[in-house]
């Protein structure tokens, strides 16, 4: 029970400090973003919008504390203001249509990593100084090395702009109705295939780096050789008694990670123009949409969060010690 | 001459150890030809020196930009400003993370528990997200201040082992016994305790060079960095806003993405080697290789027996 309160009060911290930095960056830049934005449109813009932005970026009259105690309320009530590139839509909707399709781009290719990335650091591990063992790591540790955006362009120019095996463009066949037909989510999927593939390859590497070296590290445990003794199958051993253990390190390095495979989403949407909230950032940069910026990055800190208490259930569930 | 118990250290660590070997001589080349970009490229990075998009011919090594300028020569230049971010973020990364990890490891209490809360929160912060929000507010922002954004923001999961490592350490003899002989604490932290902390350390700092590398081509591929700077992720920047791959110039995204990969994957592998100072267990290849080689060894001597 402590370690669960212990961790919810780590994450309310952590939220408060996003909300802080959030209040604080627009005020330390030099010159007022929303002035700037006024003067951007010039003259196109009416006063109350104007009032608008600067309530909704906190800029109200008062002194500094009531201001930052406005923002936070706003951002609790989920009122985060109007958008500046589609002005009155709020920033909320925008964001409701658009996560859905980060978390399944981001959820399927980190299932998918996980199992390929654990599988093959098990393996090698186990068969130490084999093909998997010599290669693997220093193969996927130079593909991890390579810029997302330009894996992802390349990937796109070869299999979607050469070979047309896939689509240029979107989340899904624009032609479609969206719903729960079968031409819907096939074509939702074969969208999809690329994206996640590119995602796969900035991940899997960790996955397999940490889980190798966890398992070395666990193999020279004396409950291994006790293990070994009792004359127990090479394939429990591996799951049962090493795999399980070497589990614990490789959940903390990975959910570290989370924030990494966000980071991809931004570039590899924007290369396959894929309508999530990675997209929707590099448009708000463009159209220097302080609002919807912040939103998504706010967003985007709920995200790791959230994978961070994922990461927490399971060390409970792995590690029994934490449990009382 | 070769005596020197350094560069014997040298010879143990890279025989047979390919994956070393190789990552040392990409990093030496890269890092050798983007020093003497101005010597080896005859055109300069900024100059027009030929029609849009050429492709790579005897005279333009790499092609041309959109622009008409030598992909050869702004590589080479671009390079210089690409790695010194790279460097100088991962000197501030580390420098972070060595005070961070060591006063919270070796003082523990009140210091460590603050320190730590406060690493804590950094690491759940997106980075290159936390990049881009700050990027995009402060408009569009050169080299230094990129460096100065990913090396002040990427220190935590250093500071973190650091600190486990100190604290393994700490509680061993040697330690103890420089206590009681007396020693100051800033002796003991950095003639104790820092030179076993060497391979972690350099090891982190490599790590965080690719991330830095990535990080800054991330951002100036968006468009946040300042476009008139030769660097590889501007020239990325330029390739993609002219269509480069859909107009048929793919060298002119090819040429600095390669860079990209090529420099940091020569770092990868060069850090997995060092990984494998700092915990022996996790070496391969030649060293199993002689292991069950004598292992078959002794059982054959057994077996004639």
């Amino acid at each position: 029970m402590n370690f669960v309160v212990r961790r919810f009060s780590f994450y309310f911290i952590a939220i408060m400090v996003a909300i802080t930095f959030n209040f604080v960056i627009p005020r330390l830049m030099p010159g007022d973003p929303v002035d700037a934005l006024f003067a951007a449109a010039q003259g196109r813009m009416p006063l109350e919008t104007l009032q608008a932005y600067k309530e909704m970026l906190g800029f109200v009259d008062g002194p500094m504390w009531v201001q930052y105690l406005k923002y936070i309320k706003s951002i609790f009530t989920w009122d985060l203001g109007p958008t500046i590139m589609l002005y009155p839509l709020p920033v909320t909707e925008l964001l409701a249509v658009k996560v859905p399709w980060t978390i399944g781009l981001a959820g399927m290719s980190t299932v998918i990593s996980v199992m390929i990335g654990l599988l093959i650091g098990t393996y090698a591990s186990y068969n130490r100084g084999g093909f998997t063992d010599r290669f693997m790591p220093g193969f996927w540790a130079f593909v991890g090395a390579m810029p997302q955006p330009v894996t992802a362009l390349f990937i796109f120019f070869i299999l979607a702009l050469t070979w047309k095996w896939f689509p240029l463009s979107y989340g899904a066949n624009p032609d479609l109705e969206p719903g729960w037909t079968w031409d819907y989510i096939t074509s939702v999927l074969h969208h999809a295939v690329l994206p996640i593939i590119c995602m796969i390859l900035g991940g899997i590497g960790s996955w397999i780096f940490n889980m190798r070296n966890a398992m070395i590290n666990v193999l020279g445990e004396d409950y291994i050789t006790m293990a070994k003794a009792k004359g127990l199958s090479n394939r429990r051993i591996m799951t049962h008694y090493a795999a399980r253990n070497a589990l614990l390190p490789v959940v903390t390095a990975v959910s570290m990670q989370v924030g990494f495979v966000m980071a991809g989403a931004i570039f590899i949407e924007t290369v396959f123009n894929y309508p999530g909230v990675g997209l929707l950032l590099f448009k708000a940069l463009g159209a220097r949409d302080y609002p919807t910026m912040q939103a998504c990055f706010l967003l985007i800190v709920v995200f790791v969060l959230v994978f961070n208490f994922i990461a927490d259930l399971l060390y409970l569930w792995l590690d029994p010690r934490l449990r009382n | 001459m070769f005596s020197h118990p350094f560069i014997k250290f040298l010879g143990r660590f890279y025989r047979g150890n390919t994956a070393a070997i190789l990552g040392s001589v990409i990093i030496a080349t890269v890092i050798f030809m983007s020093a003497c970009a101005s010597v080896i490229a005859d055109n300069e990075p900024n100059k027009r020196v030929a029609r849009g998009h050429q492709p790579p011919s005897a005279e333009l090594l790499l092609g041309s930009t959109r622009s008409g300028k030598d992909v050869f020569s702004q590589v080479l230049h671009g390079g210089q400003i690409s790695l010194l971010v790279a460097f100088s973020a991962s000197a501030i990364t580390t420098l972070i993370a060595v005070a961070v990890g060591i006063s919270a490891g070796y003082f523990g209490g009140r210091i460590d528990e603050f320190l730590m809360s406060l690493t804590n929160v950094v690491l759940v912060f997106p980075q290159l997200p936390l990049l881009i929000i700050l990027a995009a507010f402060l408009g569009q922002v050169g080299p230094l201040v990129i460096a100065l954004i990913i090396g002040l923001s990427s220190w935590a999961w250093g500071a973190r082992v650091i600190r486990s490592q100190t604290m393994a350490i700490r509680n061993k003899e040697f330690i103890l016994a420089a206590e009681v002989m007396g020693e100051s604490k800033w002796r003991i932290i950095f003639v104790e305790i820092l030179p076993n902390l060497i391979s972690i350390v350099v090891g982190g700092a490599m790590g965080t060079c690719i991330y830095a590398l990535m990080a800054e081509a991330g951002l100036e591929f968006l468009g946040l960095g300042d476009p008139t700077i030769v660097t590889w992720g501007t020239m990325l920047f330029w390739a993609q806003s002219n269509s480069a791959f859909v107009v048929g110039a793919w060298w002119d995204m090819v040429v600095p993405g390669a860079a990209i990969a090529i420099f940091g994957g020569g770092l990868a592998l060069l850090n997995m080697s060092i990984d494998q100072i700092s915990n022996p267990k996790l070496k391969t290849g030649g060293y199993i290789k002689t292991w069950r080689r004598m292992k078959v060894e002794v059982e054959a001597k057994r077996a004639a027996l």
